[in-house]
């Protein structure tokens, strides 16, 4: 999956879960500040995002995380890990 | 001459009242939690007694504060927290606000700030209590969840820290997707203080220029249904509540004391 796929998929769970417009879920935008995502969204942001990334998503991987394009980044390299795994 | 002394009697009480208050968290702490651990085995029953301990030091607190002069206060539908199981939400406006609805809850628990569990004064009755403390982590929700469902009243200020003087007010969701995620129904309760004081960013000793009046006012349980949370839509109904509860907060909070 590209990093670009992997925006499109974020961006509608983004939108399914927590409500918020497309016009907002910007790569640089941070979510926390910008987008108002608490930490027990994060919890069930996690959860969504287990199927994209095909096993769990240690909650460590997300610690440093703040925009959006740092969640791609982070999917992206787990996937990464996982495909020069196997 | 008796109205200019008014207000140094004030301030002198509300001094007072604080010495009154940590001295009081002390005592627990030292005499009376650690005779309660000695004659009570039972953990379960420990926890009962302690709490039923703070509530009725609240309740002596509050008539003393009333009877220094430096507060007054009406109840109106307190009736409705004579139940178990209930989560009760209420605004913020002043730093005994908490005090008072534990006065008024036998068998409460509450969030409590994490830092308070650390302060010497106030130590012993969050420790012997088991009130829940904020810096849990996420697993804080389920926490609040099981409270509920096990019969206590939890008793949660959703705006987390005392609404500003300017009375913009901020609502965290947590308390929201408790009451999504449980499902709980919930209690709310406005509270009013006219003219206000021990708010935050005033010191005590600033106290208004007239007695502080609360008015505290138990309103008809707002019903949560189950199906948002079953429908994976938890997330999207705690924030529609959290509206909700803002507008609703905020509209009774601006009614005028007296009104």
């Amino acid at each position: 999956m590209t990093k670009h796929e992997l925006f499109e998929r974020l961006s509608a769970i983004l939108q399914e879960t927590f409500d918020i417009e497309p016009s907002r879920i910007i790569p640089e935008a941070r979510l926390h500040d910008d987008l108002d995502i608490d930490s027990i969204d994060a919890i069930d942001l996690l959860v969504r995002l287990k199927p994209i990334a095909g096993q769990r998503v240690p909650p460590e991987v997300f610690r440093s995380v703040r925009t959006l394009q740092d969640v791609v980044d982070a999917l992206y390299g787990l996937l990464g890990s996982d495909s020069a795994a196997a | 001459m008796l109205e200019k002394l008014d207000r140094p009697w004030r301030i002198f009480a509300t001094g007072l009242s604080f010495a009154t208050f940590g001295l009081g968290g002390l005592a627990l702490r030292l005499l009376f939690f650690p005779l309660l651990t000695l004659f009570v085995r039972d953990p379960k029953r420990q926890q009962r007694l302690a709490r039923l301990a703070v509530h009725h030091t609240f309740r002596f607190f509050i008539g003393y504060m009333r009877a220094l002069g430096v507060l007054r206060y009406e109840l109106q539908g307190v009736e409705k927290l004579a139940r178990s199981g209930l989560l009760i939400l209420a605004n913020h406006p002043s730093l005994i606000d908490v005090v008072f609805l534990i006065s008024l809850v036998p068998n409460a628990d509450c969030v409590v700030k994490a830092s308070l569990a650390n302060n010497p004064f106030t130590r012993g009755p969050i420790r012997a209590t088991r009130y829940l403390c904020n810096d849990s982590g996420p697993g804080l929700i389920q926490d609040c969840i099981a409270s509920v469902k096990a019969g206590n009243n939890l008793i949660i200020f959703p705006e987390g820290s005392r609404t500003p003087l300017d009375g913009n007010m901020q609502l965290q969701r947590g308390a929201a997707n408790i009451a999504v995620r449980g499902p709980c129904d919930i209690t709310p309760v406005i509270i009013r203080c006219e003219p206000r004081g021990l708010t935050k960013g005033m010191p005590w000793w600033k106290v208004p220029e007239r007695p502080m009046h609360y008015v505290i006012r138990v309103e008809d349980d707002i019903h949560v249904s189950a199906q948002d949370a079953e429908a994976g839509e938890a997330a999207k109904a705690a924030r529609q509540l959290t509206t909700r509860l803002h507008d609703h907060f905020l509209r009774g909070s601006q009614e005028h004391v007296g009104a």
